[in-house]
């Protein structure tokens, strides 16, 4: 007989949006089946489940006498169906841990960081520890001596957010040091293109990005995905595998579609009808043989350069080689970029004579590089002498499209009132009443330290820069003056994390490591559900749990079919001791006699309520809380309107003095006045686009002195079967060819791509261990072999599960962000270089290294999904 | 009947499938349809990537293995337990509770697709999500995990049109299959491209005629504004090839083997003098 007051058994379905973005937003609808507080499975939410489709007024897209229907489930990518392993992961926290040798009463051996294990403790000790730390810190150094690392990409969650609960506990402690967010995946467009055309935030386009798809498919004769892969970086975010349709049906539409990039990525694979192998991160060397090309033989839109463009004389001058004698040929561009002239020319040619968009999805080898403001502000350069914002003319983003755009509205009063990338519908659903995280632009702290820096601000304590680096911050703050320490105000002291990805997925993650082992830091919290990458660096870890376990509300607001508000609800119960981050921050506000403040006297059943309010759905007449309620989610209609919203940047097309950009004179500015007034010495961001061979920051170019030791060229792109540090414990994606190698010890390696004729100069067969290094340090991968990347170039997807063998030199686990350069983009662009830089490959001396660390060859480890959590814990060795 | 159709062109390589058949039967006991999968090594929807050509001329295909749910399913009449059986609906089922781990069928299946679970000591496969589909579910875990609609399942009847684009899998095994393929991955790309090292130019409408050696089958195209040609899905053999433009000296390339996709490479054009 069954027990009275438990659950009745059965199956239930709940649905959870599966992005992995954070920030409150949330995509990739799923439903989830459950029986008896077990996952059956995890599948697509299909919109007509519980409404008939005419109640969403379902869109279509008509050109060239083909119609594209978008399916009626959403496009979940693979984490979503898989996100079941991440739950049960063997690397999950399942309850407070303290390590061994941290005591806060008396030694605290930082030196011991990374290396030293860990005691169970019950959140008892835990909480009263924490609490007793932050009241230390904030008494001995004032508010500035707490660091929270709060932000970054994680389960999408509103109420229970994933990262940034801390910040509204430190707020009503008087503050805290904020590690400033950098635009990690669109460094280039952040620090060069809003030169050029504003475009904020990002300086992609997302102000001008409504109905493009529709645009490019009525008439856009030729895609150019520069350093795109639309197959990869929109998976993790918004909108899944929506764009991989939009590809599949330009083909249909007889769309061209170019590839420019050192690897045949993902989208190049299945999509491209010309692949253009380039060396890493020397685009801006191909752009400006383009240019060069096109100004010698008039192949540019002059009216609208006269009309639209400010600066273009200094621009040609440079192109031509009257600035410094070197005309920017095919020939000069070859020698620099590997792509042959008649192939540049050839492209200059198509791409003057066809209606050409230039297509985007984040990450990618082409925007992360040195120098990257270069390219990107380079690219809008060439699109504006074709006539930028043209029908058929504009620059298109996979990932986003629109959304960051619409938080600039927001913040400058205009409203949410724009298109979307796809087919409006009537109103955005959006529930950020109820969020309970980080938001970039909301409240930025005066204390502050940019995340590409804090290694070194950690050890020399201090900094002078231009621009605070934050990825929403509008461009006229790069040019604002920054120190550190605030006058008056002490160093960071205490580091609170919810995002301890730093090694693996930021700028020189070996720095890193030697960071957090300086006696400055007297503690680190790590508060996170797996055991992962700079977990091992804490004094304390506290285990929150996946969105699975909470209950909370979501909405769809990205570029995809059919945009929802759907209510989640709890689909099993915490595993192990875990607790959401939102209730692990209040049980420590509790501590610290501040629960009713931190929680504003709201249950979640509350602020979940807040959220849908705020999503103005009841007061629309569209959605009543008791209908959410019954049917747990709402698929806004598509506005019937939206085919009227101007596409792309045909307004300023039309008219540039009545709908102006965003930069100073309103136009595209080939030369900045505003550079060339506020840098006049800096060369490595001048204020025409240059090719920069190497300067005191970087020197990782085919010319440089170093390749004699590191020849080959390493790209890093956003992960295919990751997203950043997430998913690296999916057993089902081990299994996959690209996903890891395992090599002849059984160990997954994350995989290295070698041309063959690399490989074969280095006797590297496929499957082989491979030994990645330059003057950083070293990283074990797995041999992949293949046609797929260009000869004198490896690629490793950063974000791999950190696994040093010697912290700090020698990883195992394929973090390739351990070795990457070290300084920012530029002397005035706080921004990462994380990909095109030089380093060697040879076979891996396993024996050797075992025989030297044999330590490090012994963890616990499964041999399906990786590190396990065991490895850490203390069983009494010294 | 229910029949699967797999459409090649149209997959974009994410695995969706591959891991939905893992997240339906790893861990979950669909008993008397199919008892657990192992965690890993089972690939009852097996996904492969298929990377063909050279740089610059490169393409992944995705093949996908699966139980064909034959007809004349050689595995039924080689289970010596008489575990397997086909349904009505044309769905071939190992009954896991009958079958004995003789690994019979492993032997019988030419296609491969057969596993066996060590820890159960059973023969498992593909069951087409059977024990969804009798609860009123329309296609399996795959095809609905699918994001491009290159999965299509249904009734036989309502997929003749796909199902007349489509080829079999080793016809010759004659065991009548009901998974079908759009796009196999038995015919090749032929590609190159021809250029004018003189001039340092790509030469764009060149006629390039490519001939099978055997059949005598001729096709030509122009090369495009990159030099490029490619002849789409050639049949294996042997093949020549001839480059003419005007004003240049034609070329003709003898003995292509074409047995998979081929990047020819780069010909260079010379002027004709005089």
């Amino acid at each position: 007989m069954a027990q009275k007051g438990k659950p009745k058994s059965g199956e239930k379905t709940v649905i959870k949006g599966t992005c992995l973005s954070s920030f409150g937003d949330n995509s990739n609808v799923a439903c989830v089946d459950v029986k008896d507080d077990k996952i059956l499975r995890i599948r697509p939410l299909h919109y007509d489940w519980k409404y008939k489709p005419e109640e969403f007024n379902p869109w279509q897209y008509k050109a060239r006498g083909k119609t594209f229907v978008p399916p009626l489930k959403s496009p979940v990518p693979p984490f979503g169906i898989a996100y079941k392993k991440r739950i049960q992961s063997p690397n999950r926290i399942l309850y407070p841990l303290k390590r061994v040798d941290w005591d806060p009463k008396g030694e605290r051996n930082p030196q011991n960081r990374g290396t030293s294990k860990y005691v169970r403790i019950s959140w008892d000790e835990a909480l009263d520890t924490v609490a007793g730390e932050i009241k230390r810190v904030v008494k001995k150094y004032g508010p500035e001596g707490v660091c929270l690392q709060a932000e970054g990409h994680g389960e999408s969650k509103v109420v229970n957010a994933a990262h940034g609960c801390s910040t509204y506990l430190m707020k009503l402690l008087g503050g805290y040091t904020q590690q400033i967010r950098n635009p990690d995946s669109w460094e280039g467009w952040y620090w060069g293109a809003k030169h050029v055309w504003g475009n904020e935030p990002v300086g992609l386009n997302m102000e001008f990005s409504s109905n493009l798809y529709n645009d490019v498919a009525q008439n856009t004769e030729m895609i150019i995905a520069q350093g795109c892969d639309p197959e990869t970086t929109p998976w993790g975010f918004g909108g899944g595998c929506l764009p991989s349709l939009m590809c599949y049906w330009y083909t249909e539409l007889g769309i061209k579609q170019i590839y420019i990039c050192p690897d045949l990525n993902y989208g190049a694979a299945v999509h491209a009808d010309k692949w253009i192998p380039i060396l890493p991160n020397t685009d801006v060397a191909l752009q400006l043989a383009v240019a060069y090309q096109w100004i010698i033989n008039g192949a540019y839109d002059k009216p609208y350069v006269k009309t639209h463009v400010v600066g273009f004389d200094k621009f040609s001058d440079y192109v031509l080689g009257k600035e410094d004698g070197v005309p920017k040929t095919p020939k000069w561009a070859s020698a620099k970029c590997g792509v042959p002239s008649r192939i540049i020319k050839a492209l200059a040619k198509e791409w003057a004579g066809k209606r050409t968009t230039v297509a985007h999805g984040y990450g990618g080898p082409y925007i992360r590089g040195p120098y990257s403001s270069e390219p990107a502000r380079m690219e809008i350069c060439l699109l504006g002498m074709q006539g930028l914002g043209k029908p058929g003319c504009n620059q298109l983003t996979f990932v986003e499209g629109t959304m960051l755009g619409a938080y600039t509205r927001m913040r400058a009063g205009k409203g949410q009132a724009m298109g979307m990338l796809t087919p409006t519908s009537i109103i955005r659903p959006m529930v950020n009443a109820a969020y309970r995280g980080y938001i970039p632009f909301m409240w930025k702290q005066e204390s502050m330290i940019p995340k590409t820096m804090l290694h070194d601000v950690i050890e020399s304590g201090k900094y002078d820069i231009y621009g605070s680096s934050d990825q929403m911050d509008p461009v006229e703050d790069q040019f604002k003056h920054y120190t550190y320490p605030l006058k008056g105000k002490k160093e960071i002291h205490m580091l609170w994390t919810d995002t301890p990805c730093f090694t693996t997925c930021w700028n020189d993650g070996n720095a890193f490591h030697r960071a957090m082992r300086n006696d400055k830091i007297e503690f680190i919290l790590v508060q996170h559900p797996w055991l992962e990458n700079d977990s091992i660096f804490a004094d304390i870890i506290l285990p929150s749990n996946t969105k699975f376990e909470e209950e909370d509300i979501g909405a769809d607001h990205w570029p995809v079919q059919y945009n929802c508000v759907y209510l989640e609800e709890k689909a099993i119960e915490p595993r192990g001791e875990t607790m959401s981050d939102y209730e692990i921050v209040e049980a420590i506000a509790d501590k610290l006699g501040l629960k009713e403040k931190y929680n504003e006297g709201k249950t979640i059943q509350q602020w979940i309520k807040a959220g849908f309010d705020g999503s103005h759905m009841e007061e629309a007449g569209l959605c009543t809380w008791k209908q959410i309620q019954e049917k747990k989610y709402y698929v806004v209609p598509t506005d019937p309107n939206w085919e009227k919203i101007p596409a792309g940047m045909i307004e300023f097309y039309n008219d540039p003095e009545k709908c102006p950009m965003s930069t100073p004179s309103g136009k595209l500015e080939f030369y900045s006045e505003r550079l060339a007034k506020n840098f006049p010495n800096d060369m490595e961001r001048p204020p025409v686009p240059h090719w920069v061979e190497k300067s005191e920051f970087h020197d990782e170019r085919i010319s440089s002195e170093r390749t004699k030791d590191y020849p080959l060229l390493v790209i890093s792109n956003h992960p295919r079967w990751r997203v950043h540090a997430q998913l690296d414990d999916v057993t089902w994606f081990h299994e996959i060819v690209t996903g890891k190698v395992r090599g002849p010890d059984g160990y997954l390696y994350e995989p290295i791509w070698m041309h063959p004729k690399d490989a074969e100069k280095r006797s590297i067969k496929n499957g082989d261990i491979v030994n990645v290094s330059n003057e950083r340090g070293e990283v074990l991968c797995g041999a992949y072999i293949t046609e797929r990347i260009m000869p004198g170039v490896i690629y490793i997807d950063h974000g791999a599960r950190y696994d040093p063998i010697v912290p700090g030199k020698i990883d195992r686990g394929g973090a390739i962000n351990t070795i990457c350069p070290h300084n920012v983009t530029s002397k005035n662009c706080a921004g990462m270089v994380t990909s095109g830089f030089l380093a060697e490959a040879q076979l891996a001396d396993m024996d050797g290294l075992r025989r030297k660390y044999p330590e490090a060859f012994n963890r616990p480890y499964d041999k399906a999904s990786g590190l396990k959590m065991e490895r850490v814990l203390y069983k009494g060795e010294k | 009947m229910k029949a699967l159709v797999i459409d090649i062109n149209k997959c974009n390589g994410c695995y969706n499938c591959q891991v939905a058949c893992k997240d339906e039967h790893v861990g979950n006991d669909w008993t008397p349809i199919a008892k657990p999968q192992p965690d890993t090594g089972h690939f009852w929807m097996k996904v492969t990537d298929v990377v063909q050509g050279s740089v610059p001329k490169v393409r992944v295909r995705y093949m996908h293995d699966m139980c064909q749910h034959c007809d004349d399913a050689p595995c039924i009449p080689a289970c010596k337990a008489t575990a397997i059986y086909k349904r009505p609906d044309g769905i071939v089922i190992i009954d896991p509770e009958k079958c004995t781990g003789a690994k019979q069928c492993l032997d019988a299946c030419p296609y491969g697709v057969i596993y066996f679970n060590n820890d159960l000591n059973i023969s498992q496969k593909c069951s087409m999500c059977a024990h969804l589909l009798d609860k009123g579910w329309k296609e399996p875990r795959c095809v609905d995990a699918c994001p491009t609609g290159a999965l299509t399942f249904g009734e036989e009847a309502d997929l003749k049109d796909l199902i007349a684009k489509a080829e079999v899998l080793h016809p010759e095994y004659k065991a009548e299959p009901r998974v079908y393929y759009i796009g196999l991955l038995n015919k090749y790309f032929i590609a190159g491209a021809v250029y004018d090292p003189e001039a340092d130019e790509c030469l764009e409408g060149a006629t390039v005629t490519l001939t099978n050696t055997k059949s005598k089958k001729k096709a030509t195209l122009k090369t495009d504004g990159f030099g490029d040609f490619w002849f789409e899905r050639q049949e294996p053999g042997k093949y020549s090839l001839v480059i003419e433009k005007t004003g240049y000296l034609s070329r003709k390339v003898e003995a292509i083997d074409c047995a998979k996709d081929l990047n020819l490479g780069d010909f260079e054009m010379s002027k004709k003098v005089g």
